[in-house]
């Protein structure tokens, strides 16, 4: 009986720290709704995201546009700046038929886009915007340091 | 009894926890506080259509921010939080010099133009250098308002000759006080460009 009790507490423990491991960068969430009856609603635990960067091919993501790539230094400063924002208004845009807001609430980065054929909702913890872009970071300097020539 | 005394350092370290949690969370708080001091400076960009309250572009952005970010983006003329701009006379006129001349001298009245079309004022006053210009021309007359602090144009223009030095500007502004920096009125829209400690608009 105490050997049962042990392994439940075992079992039990393992799946809290998985999931406070899984959870504890919160959740990335996209929602996309169109006129046409699309509806995408995706939340994930941003921890996922930079793991997954690491089984992308390398080839898939050199496919970056050298515009993105020259952004990352940007995006690097405002993911780890942001943090000292919380719940702040940065951008809002509207006219007859848009709505664009992009702020802050809490620890999340919010883009809210509603226009008459599409509502799009992203909130993106900043934790894991850090992650992926210090992955790309990464993928960068590799490039830089490594002997030039085609990816495989 | 081995048990009290097993469990005497569990509680000891949890109540010394405890007991350091407010000193550390006011340690913080105070480090917050002389930390918002500088970060709470606020660059808003309104823009509003007075005919339709649909209409509007709200931009706030924390000067801090935008000193921080400037110098990473290495785009076309912007370099390092620089821009270069080429040859950088206006019709034969050594801006540098102008803006040197401007500074040194007394507060007065530089340019005034009055003309059935327009009003034109170029001025310095009180440490603000303003340009005031009042379009008649036009049904509903249009007014375009900038003032900008003095220490804020030897900022941009302190790199060098060819040079705009845009976070040496925004780092004069930081030191500066509330205040309005641009004013368009017109029929079509009204701009404004300020300069706070909130992070929303008005």
């Amino acid at each position: 009986m105490i050997l049962v009790a042990k392994m439940a507490l075992a079992f039990t423990g393992t799946i809290a720290a998985a999931g406070m491991y899984t959870f504890h960068d919160g959740i990335a969430q996209v929602q996309v709704d169109d006129n046409h009856g699309t509806h995408i609603h995706i939340w994930a635990p941003a921890a996922i995201v930079p793991i997954a960067m690491h089984v992308v091919p390398k080839r898939e993501l050199h496919k970056f546009p050298h515009e993105a790539q020259q952004a990352i230094p940007m995006l690097r400063v405002l993911a780890k700046e942001l943090e000292n924002y919380p719940n702040s208004e940065f951008v809002e845009v509207r006219d007859s038929d848009t709505h664009v807001r992009v702020r802050t609430v809490g620890s999340k980065i919010v883009v809210d886009v509603v226009d008459p054929e599409n509502k799009v909702h992203v909130a993106c913890p900043m934790a894991m915007l850090q992650d992926m872009v210090d992955s790309l970071k990464d993928l960068q300097e590799d490039d830089d340091s490594g002997p030039t020539g085609p990816t495989v | 009894m081995n048990d009290r005394i097993r469990r005497i350092p569990a509680v000891a370290l949890i109540a010394g926890a405890l007991a350091l949690m407010p000193i550390s969370g006011s340690a913080q708080n105070s480090a917050k506080s002389s930390d918002s001091s500088t970060r709470d400076r606020w660059l808003h960009v309104r823009v509003d259509n007075p005919e339709s309250k649909d209409e509007m572009v709200r931009v706030n952005i924390p000067l801090e921010l935008a000193e921080k970010i400037l110098p990473t983006i290495d785009k076309d003329k912007l370099h390092n939080g620089k821009v270069r701009v080429d040859h950088f006379d206006c019709n034969g006129v050594d801006f540098h010099a102008l803006m040197n001349a401007v500074r040194d001298t007394k507060d007065g009245e530089f340019v005034t133009v009055q003309s059935k079309e327009q009003d034109v004022r170029v001025a310095k006053q009180n440490n603000y250098f303003l340009v005031h210009v009042l379009d008649k021309e036009d049904h509903k007359h249009s007014a375009v308002e900038v003032k900008i602090p003095m220490k804020v144009v030897d900022a941009l223009f302190s790199a060098g000759k060819d040079e705009v030095d845009l976070v040496a500007g925004l780092h004069a502004l930081a030191l500066q006080g509330d205040t309005e920096l641009v004013s368009v009125k017109d029929h079509d829209q009204t701009v404004r460009v300020w300069l706070d400690s909130k992070n929303v608009s008005d």
